[in-house]
């Protein structure tokens, strides 16, 4: 069997497009789908305990959305949910490598050049650093 | 029907981000959360007009209570690593009546400083682009209450820079204010020095247009206590416990999140070093330039004032972008920990279920973060209306009242830590001095600052000249009735949310050593009285 395919969602439904061909992925290569969320509040200051459930609780809202429709369209599929207290990069690298994931899916909401090159952009650092093969996938398509 | 495998203690090494952010960047990031060109530019010329060429020294003695402080956030952490930080340290050590007023002095010292905060952002924004205006107080509330708006704005999308756009703001920031420090030291220490004629105002109000002020030779004696009395120290330290607001959370709280034996605890080491090791310098290069009355006298933009006198157009303009990008900086300092610890009330049951609310695409606070900054607003346009047709300067008071609300916040964390952990105190004599003593005696300090300043500030002899609202030094007025509006707040929460105070403090044995592998201790609300 082939590794699983690993597709990282946010707390607003983003990445739900990434989720859904994810979904195709791993049911033509008959193999698992793992979608992750990823969270971790902004980095300076206390960000424990509370902050930490409460931005859980949402995650937990989301994922669990997205995987319902994704059992819908698929009923015979494996879809697990990880969520991780992480930067959603790091997340992803490390489902990724602990799964031995076939690939990474993530989803890209368009963010300019000048705002990546400020801020960061997860997609352009998961390419440079993720284990496996990284899909890109627009956040209005599919 | 979720599969939740990988849990947090799996995932608890957090080497890698550490690792990828280096040591020049953790040093970097410590240092900017302590945002040290504002926090001079803000209170550099509160404490010269209390201590005179003193300043360094109180710069440096103000470190001690900080530190002290630091050392009881840095074991607390351990026990519940909670983003409500004192609140929830204060309901485990002394039940949910202490934690909600600790809380309460958290959220309180982050309001009141938000005036100052935008005053200064604004000012010095008008001073980047238009000098000629910056004395028009309508523009710059007016634009201070857009700076509010738009960190709020950062804090609610949760946008931080990359680690590389701060280093090179930050480092900028450093760079400047160390130049501009080394060249007013020189121009005081070259022959005869430098001097300027400029408005010098006497207690009595009144303004002499053609007062000459000298620059003057740094001497070690600066770093003495000699010659001044304590209650002018205290008034000094009560501004300059301000300066180091920020340093303890980025260093005990931070710190905890990666092995200590890799690059953050170094980092926090540095970024210490350097942050005493700037205020130092710059306070010197502050003072000797023209002398301390220089600076008090010009107490509004004091750092901007003296850097017109040192340094070329351009350095001065760089001056004015560092001390800019260092108030926006500290909105991370300000904002985030009263909106925490907003909604850790919220979220353990305390206070309105709705300061919990997190926005889903952020994953921030987002009503707590709107809440705050409404309320910042009006209290800023407030204090400018009562400044403006009072004699009282409310605006410039509130920075004193600030170090009043953090040293009943830091104060409740250190008495937290001494009797949350009493029953390990004396288990080893590490444990005694880092748990038992450091945290005492900073909680003492800040105890002893807070309760001269209140009885000052009702002596009126306070502010300098007097200022008085209602007929007390404004001061106290500002600093008390907010700190003390908690407890009926509290009394209303008690009657709403009966629940969260049956919480009882977390009983003796249940408490897990610092250094044991017990972990954290148990979910806050797990002891409730009757149980």
């Amino acid at each position: 069997m082939a590794g699983e395919i690993v597709v990282g969602v946010g707390g607003d439904g983003s990445g739900t497009s990434a989720a859904r061909v994810a979904a195709r992925v791993a049911n033509m290569m008959n193999t698992s789908l793992v979608i992750v969320f990823g969270y971790e509040a902004a980095a300076l200051g206390p960000r424990g305990g509370a902050l930490e459930e409460e931005i859980a609780a949402v995650g937990a809202e989301a994922t669990s959305k997205i995987r319902a429709e994704i059992s819908r369209a698929y009923p015979t599929l494996d879809v697990q949910v990880e969520m991780v207290p992480d930067r959603p990069v790091e997340s992803l690298v490390r489902v990724a490598e602990a799964r031995q994931a076939e690939v990474i899916v993530v989803g890209h909401g368009g963010k300019g050049p000048l705002r990546a090159a400020l801020l960061g952009s997860v997609t352009y650092e998961l390419v440079h650093r993720a284990p496996v093969p990284v899909l890109v996938v627009p956040d209005d398509e599919a | 029907m979720t599969a939740v495998s990988m849990g947090k203690s799996e995932m608890a090494s957090k080497g890698l981000k550490a690792g990828a952010l280096g040591l020049v960047a953790t040093t970097v990031i410590g240092i900017a959360s302590t945002a040290p060109g504002y926090s001079l530019a803000a209170g550099i010329g509160g404490i010269a007009g209390k201590v005179g060429v003193k300043a360094p020294f109180v710069m440096l003695f103000a470190f001690i209570p900080m530190a002290c402080i630091a050392a009881a956030f840095f074991y607390m952490n351990k026990a519940d690593a909670d983003c409500g930080t004192n609140f929830t340290w204060g309901v485990r050590a002394f039940g949910p009546g202490a934690g909600w007023i600790s809380g309460w002095g958290c959220i309180i010292a982050d309001l009141v400083i938000m005036p100052n905060l935008a005053g200064i952002s604004g000012q010095y924004l008008l001073l980047l682009f238009r000098p000629s205006l910056a004395g028009n107080i309508w523009l710059q509330t007016l634009l201070g209450c857009l700076f509010i708006v738009a960190m709020c704005w950062i804090c609610f999308t949760g946008i931080e820079l990359s680690a590389r756009s701060q280093v090179i703001l930050l480092g900028t920031e450093l760079v400047v204010l160390v130049i501009f420090s080394v060249v007013a030291m020189a121009k005081a220490f070259s022959g005869s020095g430098v001097s300027k004629i400029a408005d010098f105002t006497n207690d009595d109000g009144t303004v002499d247009p053609n007062h000459v002020y000298h620059s003057i030779k740094p001497s070690l004696s600066w770093l003495s206590p000699s010659g001044v009395t304590a209650g002018a120290v205290v008034g000094g330290l009560v501004v300059a416990v301000f300066a180091y607001w920020g340093w303890d959370t980025a260093v005990s709280v931070n710190e905890e999140s990666s092995d200590a034996n890799r690059t953050p605890g170094l980092a926090a080491v540095l970024s210490t070093v350097l942050l005493l090791a700037i205020y130092l310098v710059t306070s010197y290069g502050v003072v000797a330039l023209l002398g301390s009355d220089f600076i008090s006298q010009n107490s509004g933009d004091a750092i901007y004032a003296a850097g017109k006198v040192a340094l070329p157009t351009v350095m001065v303009k760089l001056l004015v972008i560092a001390i800019l990008t260092s108030a926006a900086a500290s909105c991370q300092t300000t904002i985030l920990p009263a909106t925490r610890t907003m909604l850790s009330m919220g979220s353990h049951g305390g206070a309105p279920g709705k300061l919990a609310q997190i926005d889903r695409k952020h994953l921030t606070p987002d009503f707590s973060t709107w809440l705050f900054g409404g309320l910042s607003i009006v209290w800023y346009v407030a204090l400018v209306l009562i400044s403006h047709h009072t004699t009282t300067d409310a605006y410039s008071a509130s920075i004193a009242a600030v170090g009043l609300a953090i040293c009943v916040y830091y104060g409740l964390s250190g008495y937290s830590c001494v009797w949350y952990y009493r029953r390990y105190l004396t288990k080893t004599v590490k444990n005694f001095f880092l748990i038992g003593f450091l945290p005492l005696l900073g909680a003492v300090m800040l105890t002893y600052i807070f309760g001269r300043t209140i009885w000052d500030a009702a002596q009126k002899k306070y502010t300098d000249p007097p200022s008085s609202l209602f007929g007390v030094g404004s001061v106290l007025v500002i600093g008390t009735v907010l700190l003390v509006l908690g407890v009926p707040l509290m009394l209303v929460c008690r009657k709403k949310y009966p629940a969260f105070f049956r919480i009882k403090p977390d009983p003796l044995d249940t408490i897990p050593d610092p250094y044991g592998t017990s972990g954290p201790a148990a979910p806050l609300g797990t002891y409730v009285k009757g149980a």
